[in-house]
């Protein structure tokens, strides 16, 4: 038990220090992602480049920083946007009941019969290839947040249900409440702690997505780094032998979702 | 009996039903994007305007969405899915071509993937130990940790067989879900009470935790599925395998709209049979 928590500790400062890092990535490094350095593309490792640069000649280690900084904080911004759609319409029908619970139920039946990945490439390849890469970001993590909704709703909406009949639901009712003052002030206060769970969970998932979605070209557009689109030379197997620390956002990527899978307690801690 | 064949005959409905409304949905996502009917052949400096407005007229749908949708569905009712545009040949037939890459890889993956989720967690549940749990723990965060674009490539890389990567992507989920409510069932009060009565390990385990563990297993049949079609798209794209899963990606950039549209219809179909089959079967079984 006492690992456990040592575990815990050393995952929540990894994660602080990292998102620490893509937070003050101009401070971190004194290059721009987009700056290339025309004289010297694909170096290796040195005083100047810590990570080498790519064929672009542009600075690795920069743009592993600044691309922390667009997935780890865009994918808990996606998160935070699919829990709040999650707790709203869960909360509505559980709260509700009736027909409208049912189309709410069947709505989420059906995005979760559709694989998120194929949804989230069918949609994001509606987006023209050129778009800025701004609006690319934008768009992946809105897609993210907006189709992630489903798999935290039938939680939400089963508390929400147990919350349906609770005596201070009912006395809200009597007093006079209206559905949405009930929905805000009585039912998503109560769900807070599922709604956070949700919130945690989703992170690494929408981490990972992102990352699959840029390597298949669909995702955050250069120059703008990110995870997922350093990782898009990794095709090039020779290249990667030759050069190993060009793996180096691939580690970060999968410290952090691990990090992510051990800062909160065990059930059997709660227990 | 008749009852349970009624359940699973409300909920084929159900399925196709969702299906097809899944299909028109993406189709009308495709038909509303920005650049849907631009050919790159009218980029070709030597077409005369003429010829710019026939390829043009050739790409506009005739008669709007609505009719689209009507055409479709009564296409689908006598098993003509259209035409893809990208590809100049009939969806069935291409459907029908590369189906079977791709169930053979899920059902391979799956396969795989419940065979060693099922060893792994059994073992965990059976001979609990510190080193056995941090292990299993460790391996499947690290499975669970890793971009299916990334291990799509390792399967390159190491010229491994798709299903394999299918079952790398499903098993850490597999076995989280399955250890878990395995060990549920193996903290309830009448396996407690069946160890004080020194009855032994192994058949507390056959007789009385996996019986109680197995309608929520079946569930899970359901879930793992979708994840392992899931898994299918990007591990094709990226593997170059002659699967579904390649066509979808192919579609989704070419935007070929009836291709797309028959896709998904056949995705949301799969997906959701699978469902509907796990769910019959566990309330069969409750």
């Amino acid at each position: 038990m006492k690992a456990r928590r040592t575990l815990r500790l050393v995952c929540r400062i990894a994660l602080v220090v990292i998102f620490a890092l893509g937070l003050f990535a101009g401070s971190v490094t004194r290059y721009s992602y987009a700056h290339q350095f025309r004289e010297s593309p694909n170096t290796t490792p040195s005083a100047d480049h810590f990570l080498g640069t790519d064929s672009l000649g542009r600075d690795l280690f920069t743009r592993l920083v600044f691309g922390t900084r667009v997935s780890l904080l865009l994918a808990p911004a996606a998160a935070l946007l699919a829990t709040c759609i999650a707790a709203i319409v869960g909360g509505i029908a559980g709260l509700r009941g009736g027909w409208i619970e049912k189309i709410i139920l069947a709505s989420a039946d059906l995005s979760m019969s559709l694989p998120l990945l194929f949804v989230l490439i069918a949609l994001r390849a509606l987006l023209p290839l050129d778009v800025s890469p701004l609006v690319s970001v934008v768009a992946t993590f809105l897609t993210l947040g907006v189709l992630g909704w489903p798999s935290s709703l039938r939680v939400i909406w089963a508390a929400a249900r147990e919350l349906r009949d609770s005596d201070h639901i009912l006395l809200a009712k009597a007093q006079g409440y209206r559905r949405s003052q009930i929905l805000f002030r009585q039912v998503i206060p109560c769900l807070r702690p599922i709604c956070l769970a949700q919130f945690w969970i989703a992170i690494p998932l929408f981490i990972l997505t992102e990352a699959t979605l840029s390597m298949l070209g669909l995702g955050v557009m250069e120059p703008l780094p990110s995870w997922g689109n350093l990782l898009r030379g990794a095709e090039d197997f020779g290249a990667m032998a030759a050069n190993p620390w060009r793996l180096v956002p691939l580690v970060v990527l999968v410290f952090t979702v691990i990090c992510f899978q051990f800062i909160f307690p065990s059930s059997e801690e709660l227990a | 009996m008749t009852r349970w064949i009624l359940k699973l005959a409300q909920r084929l409905l159900l399925l196709t039903a969702l299906g097809i409304v899944g299909a028109l949905f993406c189709a009308t996502m495709v038909r509303f994007a920005p650049g849907y009917g631009v050919d790159e052949s009218e980029l070709d400096f030597r077409l005369s305007q003429a010829s710019r407005d026939a390829i043009r007229h050739e790409h506009q749908l005739s008669g709007g969405l609505v009719s689209y949708y009507g055409g479709y569905i009564w296409g689908l009712l006598h098993g003509n899915l259209g035409t893809s545009a990208f590809l100049q040949r009939p969806v069935a037939e291409l459907l029908k071509e590369r189906a079977f890459f791709t169930a053979r890889a899920v059902f391979l993956g799956l396969l795989t993937a419940w065979m060693a989720a099922s060893i792994l967690s059994l073992l965990t549940v059976r001979w609990p130990s510190w080193a056995l749990e941090y292990s299993a723990t460790a391996f499947t965060g690290f499975l669970i940790a890793l971009p299916t674009a990334v291990v799509a490539l390792l399967c390159l890389y190491l010229r491994a067989p798709v299903f394999l990567g299918i079952a790398a992507i499903t098993l850490p989920k597999l076995f989280r879900y399955q250890h878990n409510i395995l060990a549920q069932a193996n903290a309830q009060p009448f396996v407690l009470a069946a160890r004080a009565r020194g009855v032994s390990s192994n058949r507390i385990l056959f007789a009385h935790v996996i019986p109680v563990a197995w309608p929520p297993l079946v569930a899970l049949l359901g879930v793992s599925a979708a994840m392992a079609i899931g898994a299918a798209i990007p591990l094709e794209a990226l593997s170059d395998s002659p699967g579904v899963g390649q066509l979808a990606w192919q579609a989704a950039l070419n935007r070929d709209l009836p291709l797309l549209t028959s896709i998904t219809l056949f995705v949301t179909l799969l997906t959701a049979g699978v469902n509907c089959v796990a769910g019959a079967l566990q309330e069969r079984r409750a």
